[in-house]
């Protein structure tokens, strides 16, 4: 047996037994072009690869003709109209937001405007229960509470409001 | 997506302007979206879920998401690629929810269109050889539902989505070596099954 004839037979056992993962990746055109090309060298020379491969094959063509679903009725009117309500929901979510901090500047300019009021009217001393209200510190924060509890409150009333009104309409 | 555009400039070009007409909120730039990939996706989703039910709503919860993200998609990657990965999260997330318990129905494979007593009263003189082909089909499909998910995932990616395996790998989230190896488990795991069932067969 010549040097070559020994060397590409060597080839063959190895790859043989080394390369049967590569069959049915090669069927799935998983291979990139070097180990394709060593694999069909292969299969010229092995009758059992070259089986093996029109097995695979057969089976990459069955999974490109596999009997195909049908779409479910009014699949795509159900889905535009949960497209449709998520929009709305999402508009309505913006609007509350929008309106909860609208409401919550005007509320607290309002504040704001009461506690220079009640500084004149008082003379600057109004105390309660040894708390003096006119005091910067003690009026923002009481007011703050109170700002955010009203706007709050009315946000969520308009907001059903508009999404009772959406019904009706 | 580069290549894309090069083979195809006026494709490419078209469908970024549906995308970013969705991206403006405009309603019918979604319904033509959701028109044309309505079988591939539903399909796709199917095969993950096996029970249309679960299949029907995930490809709702798709298209929110879409009209959720679209904003934060990135134009340069393929759309496919990515509306694929929307509805693979959201399957992985609705299979980690049912994780423990009972595997789902099996999915009826019929296409709707053909069943082998139609195709035998056609009179076509095909009609034996294509019912046998819808006989290899069904039990094909048959076999496919036996198979783990991950399993179903990359087959249906890459044989009836003709999916590139670097798109497959982007779809799942997972490296290239993986989805090569997913890929043979599946061919081998899909031919043990079909063995199984016809002992004395080779091949499909």
């Amino acid at each position: 047996m010549s040097e070559h004839e020994a060397s590409r037979q060597a080839f063959h056992q190895a790859f043989h037994q080394a390369g049967a993962d590569m069959l049915a990746l090669a069927a799935a055109g998983a291979l990139d072009a070097e180990e394709q090309r060593r694999l069909e060298e292969h299969a010229r020379e092995c009758p059992e690869c070259r089986r093996e491969l029109e097995i695979w094959s057969g089976y990459s063509q069955g999974l490109r003709r596999l009997p195909q679903p049908a779409i479910p009725a009014q699949l795509m009117e159900r889905t535009r109209t949960r497209l449709v309500q998520e929009r709305a929901a999402a508009a309505d979510r913006r609007w509350d937001e929008l309106m909860l901090g609208a409401l919550a500047l005007f509320a607290w300019t309002v504040g704001l405007t009461f506690w220079f009021v009640a500084r004149i009217v008082t003379g600057g001393e109004l105390v309660i229960m040894g708390a003096n209200l006119v005091r910067f510190g003690t009026w923002s924060a009481g007011s703050t509470v109170l700002v955010w509890l009203t706007a709050a409150v009315a946000a969520l009333a308009l907001g059903k409001r508009r999404r009772e009104l959406r019904r009706v309409l | 997506m580069i290549l894309a555009a090069a083979m195809n400039p006026e494709a490419f070009s078209g469908a970024q302007d549906a995308i970013a007409r969705v991206r403006r909120g405009d309603p019918d730039a979604l319904t033509a979206m959701i028109l044309r990939y309505q079988h591939r996706l539903y399909r796709y989703l199917l095969r993950l879920a096996r029970e249309p039910a679960a299949a029907d709503d995930l490809f709702q919860q798709t298209w929110l998401r879409v009209m959720e993200k679209i904003g934060h998609y990135d134009a340069r990657r393929n759309f496919e690629s990515w509306l694929f990965s929307v509805a693979h999260n959201l399957a992985v997330d609705a299979w980690r929810g049912k994780r423990g318990e009972s595997r789902l129905d099996d999915v009826d494979a019929s296409d709707g269109r053909e069943s082998p007593g139609a195709l035998l009263r056609t009179g076509d003189p095909d009609a034996l050889e294509r019912l046998l082909d819808f006989e290899r089909g069904a039990v094909l499909a048959a076999c496919i539902q036996e198979l783990p998910v991950i399993h179903r995932e990359v087959l249906t990616l890459r044989f009836e989505e003709d999916m590139k395996l670097e798109e497959i790998a982007e779809v799942a989230g997972i490296p290239l070596s993986t989805v090569k190896s997913r890929l043979r488990r599946a061919l081998e795991g899909l031919r043990a099954a079909m063995d199984a069932r016809s002992p004395g067969r080779k091949g499909v």
